[in-house]
C-alpha cells in the first residue's frame, strides 16, 4: 500500500490523539474482576457515575491491576522516550512468533469461560418463541435440477447465481435449497416437527417428479428463537463487565453479539430489550441460553 | 584506500536500519506475508502509531494468516486483515480510532471490513475492548479547523478548543444518560455534540450557523445520522428545560434552548430525573400500590418490566402529551416504536403437528406442472 499522506477527513486528528508521543497510554488487561469466575457481577452503578465514567474508572482498576501483576518480561524502548507498553493478552497462552519482540507476558490464571448458573427459584417467566429452524435431509440419489426447475411450479434455478434449486410450499411456509447431490436444506419452519413436516413435502415433489427419493438422515442443524425482556439494557455496561464473551460494536451493529459457551449459544441482544437466540440443535438449548442471560440482563436494568 | 576508512563522527554515514532489513529474517516468510506486514506497517505509519503497536499489529497478522480460516482467503480479504489488526491494536491500546478511519484509509466496503474483522475476533480469540467515547471526543475535536482564526472562519466562529471538549463531552455524557448512544455509531453523536457545544459558548453570533455549514468550517464531513441524533439531544434539552424554574416562563424551541445549555448542563442531575420518568421511581410506586406483579424473585409471575410499568403511570401519548410532563425514559426504539408485521406465536393446530402426517398427492400435485404447462414453459423459455 502506498503511504497515504493526506489522511482523508474522518481520519484526521484520529492519527495522533492527545498524548500521541508521551508515555503513559492506559495499559489494557483483560483479567476482569470476575470474583468466582462462575457468576459474573452486574455493574453497580450509582446515580453519579455515568457510563463514561464509569468505563474509565474500570480501565484504571485494570491498570492498576496489570501494573501489580506485571512480570520481567518487558521489553525496554528507551530509544524514543516511550515507556514499554505492557499488553495481556489471555489467548497468547504459546509463544510469540519469531521475528516479535516478546512483549506479552502468558496470563497468570487461565480464564475459563463458564456460563454462569442461575438458581432454579429465579425463572424468568418469559417463554423464547422459536422463529426459525433450518434442517437438511439426504434424498439419497442425485437430481436433474433443470429437470425439477422445468416441471415444478414451486421452483427457481439460476446455475449462474447458485448451484440449487430454490423450492417454496406454502403449508408450512418454508424454503428447501435442493442439490444436485440429492442433499436438501429445509429453512423456515417455526418447530421441529413442522421442519420434518416440510422436508416430508419437498421429497415428496421431488418422488413424483421421477427420482427415487428417500428421506435419510434428517437433522435439525440450527434453531433460532427471539424474546423481550420488556425493558432497555445498557449494552456498553454488559459489554465491559463480560468482555470475554461479548461483543458490541455499535459502527457495524446495533446489537452486542453475546457467545454463551454453556450451552453453545450465541445470543444478539438489543437496547430494546429484545434478544435473538441462535445456534441451538435442540429446543431445550434456547430456553436454558435464556434463563442463564436473564439474570445478568436484569443487572442492567437499573443502570441510569 | 580512504573510501573504506574510518568515517569521523559527524560523517553522517551511519543511519538506523531496522533489524528485520539487515538479516536474512524476511526471506524466510512468503511474499504474500512480507507484503502483507509492509502494509500493517505503511499504516501504523500514517495513523503515527507509536513503535510497540505496529509490532502487536504485525504479530496478529502473522499469527492470522497462519490461522486456517484465513489462510486461502482472497487477496483483498488479506488486505483488510492487516487493517483489522491495526484496528484491534489501537482499540486494545485504548487509541480511539474507529473503523470509518480505517476504511477509509484501505478504501475499503465496510461491510467486507465487518466480517474479516469479526472473524479475526472470533478465530484468534481477540479480546477488544469497547471504543472510549470521552477518547473519541477528544481526538474527533482535534480536526476541527475552527480553533484558529483564519481566512475562511470569521472570528466569531473561532472557539477555545478545551472548552468546547469540555462541554462536548458533558453533552455526550448527556446523551449517554438519556438512551441515545447504546446500539448506535458513535460519530454522529460527537458530531451532533460538538454543534450544540459550539453553538451555545456563543449563542447570539452562531445560532444562524447552520449544522452542513458548521461541518463545513470545521472541514469534516457531516454524517447523515447527525441530523436525527441532534433532533433527539434538542428535545431532551427542551423536556429538561421545561423543568427550570426561571426558564418555564419561556416559549423555549430548539433555538432558544441552546442558549441555555450551560446552565442545562449544570443541573443535568435533578433536571432528568424530574423531566423523565425513571424506572425506580416507576417500580417503587407499583410496589406501593400493591399491584404485587413486580415481584423480581416469584417465580412463574410475568415481570412487569419497566416500559409497560412506565406506560401505565406516565401515559405515551405521542403529540397529544403535554411538553411538561415527564416522559418515560427509554431508548429511542421503544418510544417510537417502528410498526413490524409481527408473526403470531403457533396456534393450537400448529403446535399439534407431530411431522409424520400423511401427505395427500392433491396438495403435492398442485406443486407440479402439467405437460401442456410445461410446453408452454419450454417455448416461452426458448424465446427469452
Amino acid at each position: 500500500m502506498d503511504q497515504n499522506n493526506s489522511l482523508p477527513p474522518y481520519a484526521q486528528g484520529l492519527a495522533s490523539p492527545q498524548g500521541a508521543m508521551t508515555p503513559g497510554i492506559p495499559i489494557f488487561s483483560p483479567m476482569m474482576p470476575y470474583g468466582t469466575g462462575l457468576t459474573p457481577q452486574p455493574v453497580q452503578s450509582t446515580n453519579s457515575l455515568s457510563i463514561l465514567e464509569e468505563q474509565q474508572r474500570q480501565q484504571q482498576q485494570q491498570q492498576q491491576q496489570a501494573v501489580q501483576q506485571s512480570t520481567s518480561q518487558q521489553a525496554t524502548q528507551g530509544t524514543s522516550g516511550q515507556t514499554p507498553q505492557l499488553f495481556h493478552s489471555q489467548t497468547l497462552t504459546t509463544a510469540p512468533l519469531p521475528g516479535t519482540t516478546p512483549l506479552y507476558p502468558s496470563p497468570m490464571t487461565p480464564m475459563t469461560p463458564i456460563t454462569p448458573a442461575t438458581p432454579a427459584s429465579e425463572s424468568s417467566g418469559i417463554v423464547p418463541q422459536l422463529q426459525n429452524i433450518v434442517s437438511t435431509v439426504n434424498l439419497g440419489c442425485k437430481l436433474d435440477l433443470k429437470t425439477i426447475a422445468l416441471r415444478a411450479r414451486n421452483a427457481e434455478y439460476n446455475p449462474k447465481r447458485f448451484a440449487a434449486v430454490i423450492m417454496r410450499i406454502r403449508e408450512p411456509r418454508t424454503t428447501a435449497l435442493i442439490f444436485s447431490s440429492g442433499k436438501m436444506v429445509c429453512t423456515g419452519a417455526k418447530s421441529e416437527e413442522q421442519s420434518r413436516l416440510a422436508a416430508r413435502k419437498y421429497a415428496r415433489v421431488v418422488q413424483k417428479l421421477g427420482f427415487p427419493a428417500k428421506f435419510l438422515d434428517f437433522k435439525i442443524q440450527n434453531m433460532v428463537g427471539s424474546c423481550d425482556v420488556k425493558f432497555p439494557i445498557r449494552l456498553e455496561g454488559l459489554v465491559l463487565t463480560h468482555q470475554q464473551f461479548s461483543s458490541y460494536e455499535p459502527e457495524l451493529f446495533p446489537g452486542l453479539i453475546y457467545r454463551m459457551i454453556k450451552p453453545r449459544i450465541v445470543l444478539l441482544i438489543f437496547v430494546s430489550g429484545k434478544v435473538v437466540l441462535t445456534g441451538a440443535k435442540v429446543r431445550a438449548e434456547i430456553y436454558e441460553a435464556f434463563e442463564n442471560i436473564y439474570p445478568i440482563l436484569k443487572g442492567f436494568r437499573k443502570t441510569t | 584506500e580512504g573510501l573504506c576508512g574510518a568515517p569521523g563522527p559527524n560523517s553522517g554515514c551511519f543511519s538506523e536500519v531496522a533489524y528485520s532489513q539487515s538479516t536474512g529474517q524476511k526471506e524466510q516468510l512468503s511474499r504474500c506475508l512480507q507484503r502483507g506486514i509492509r502494509r500493517v506497517q505503511d499504516l501504523c505509519k500514517v495513523l503515527q502509531l507509536p513503535t510497540v503497536f505496529e509490532e502487536t499489529a504485525v504479530s496478529y497478522f502473522q499469527r492470522a494468516l497462519q490461522h486456517p480460516s484465513f489462510h486461502l482467503v482472497s487477496l483483498e480479504k488479506k488486505e483488510l486483515l492487516g487493517g483489522c489488526c491495526v484496528f484491534v491494536t489501537c482499540r486494545q491500546h485504548n487509541w480511539p480510532l474507529t473503523m470509518g478511519t480505517i476504511c477509509s484509509l484501505l478504501y475499503a466496503k465496510q461491510e467486507l471490513f465487518a466480517s474479516v474483522y469479526l472473524s479475526l475476533q472470533k478465530e484468534l480469540g481477540l479480546s477488544v475492548p469497547a471504543l472510549s467515547l470521552a477518547d473519541l471526543v477528544k481526538t474527533h475535536l482535534n480536526s476541527f479547523r475552527l480553533f484558529q482564526h483564519t481566512a475562511d472562519i470569521p472570528a466569531r466562529f473561532v472557539e477555545d478548543k478545551e472548552t468546547m471538549v469540555t462541554r462536548t463531552m458533558q453533552i455526550v455524557e448527556l446523551a449517554s444518560e438519556t438512551w441515545l448512544v447504546t446500539g448506535r455509531h458513535p460519530v454522529p453523536i460527537v458530531m451532533a455534540a460538538a454543534f450544540l457545544s459550539w453553538q451555545s459558548l456563543q449563542p447570539t453570533a452562531r445560532l444562524a450557523c447552520t449544522f452542513a455549514r458548521f461541518c463545513k468550517l470545521a472541514g469534516v464531513d457531516l454524517p447523515p445520522p447527525a441530523h436525527l441524533r441532534l433532533k433527539e439531544l434538542l428535545e431532551i434539552l427542551l423536556r429538561m428545560a421545561s423543568q427550570l424554574t426561571w426558564l418555564k416562563v419561556f416559549n423555549m424551541d430548539k433555538k432558544t434552548v441552546v442558549k441555555h445549555i450551560g446552565d442545562l448542563l449544570q443541573h443535568r442531575i435533578f433536571l432528568l430525573k424530574n423531566a423523565f420518568c425513571l424506572e425506580d421511581k416507576e417500580e417503587q410506586h407499583a410496589t406501593a400500590s400493591g399491584e404485587g406483579s413486580l415481584g423480581e424473585g416469584s417465580p412463574g409471575s410475568p415481570p412487569v418490566a419497566g416500559g409497560s410499568a412506565q406506560e401505565e403511570s406516565c401515559p405515551l401519548e405521542g403529540k397529544r402529551q403535554r411538553e411538561g410532563s415527564p416522559r418515560p425514559l427509554l431508548p429511542p426504539c421503544l418510544i417510537n416504536p417502528r410498526k413490524r408485521l409481527r408473526t403470531a406465536a403457533l396456534s393450537a393446530s400448529d403446535s399439534a403437528i407431530t411431522g409424520d402426517e400423511p401427505i395427500s398427492d392433491s396438495e403435492i400435485e398442485q406443486y407440479l406442472r402439467g405437460p401442456e404447462e410445461i410446453r408452454a414453459f419450454r417455448k416461452a423459455k426458448a424465446w427469452l
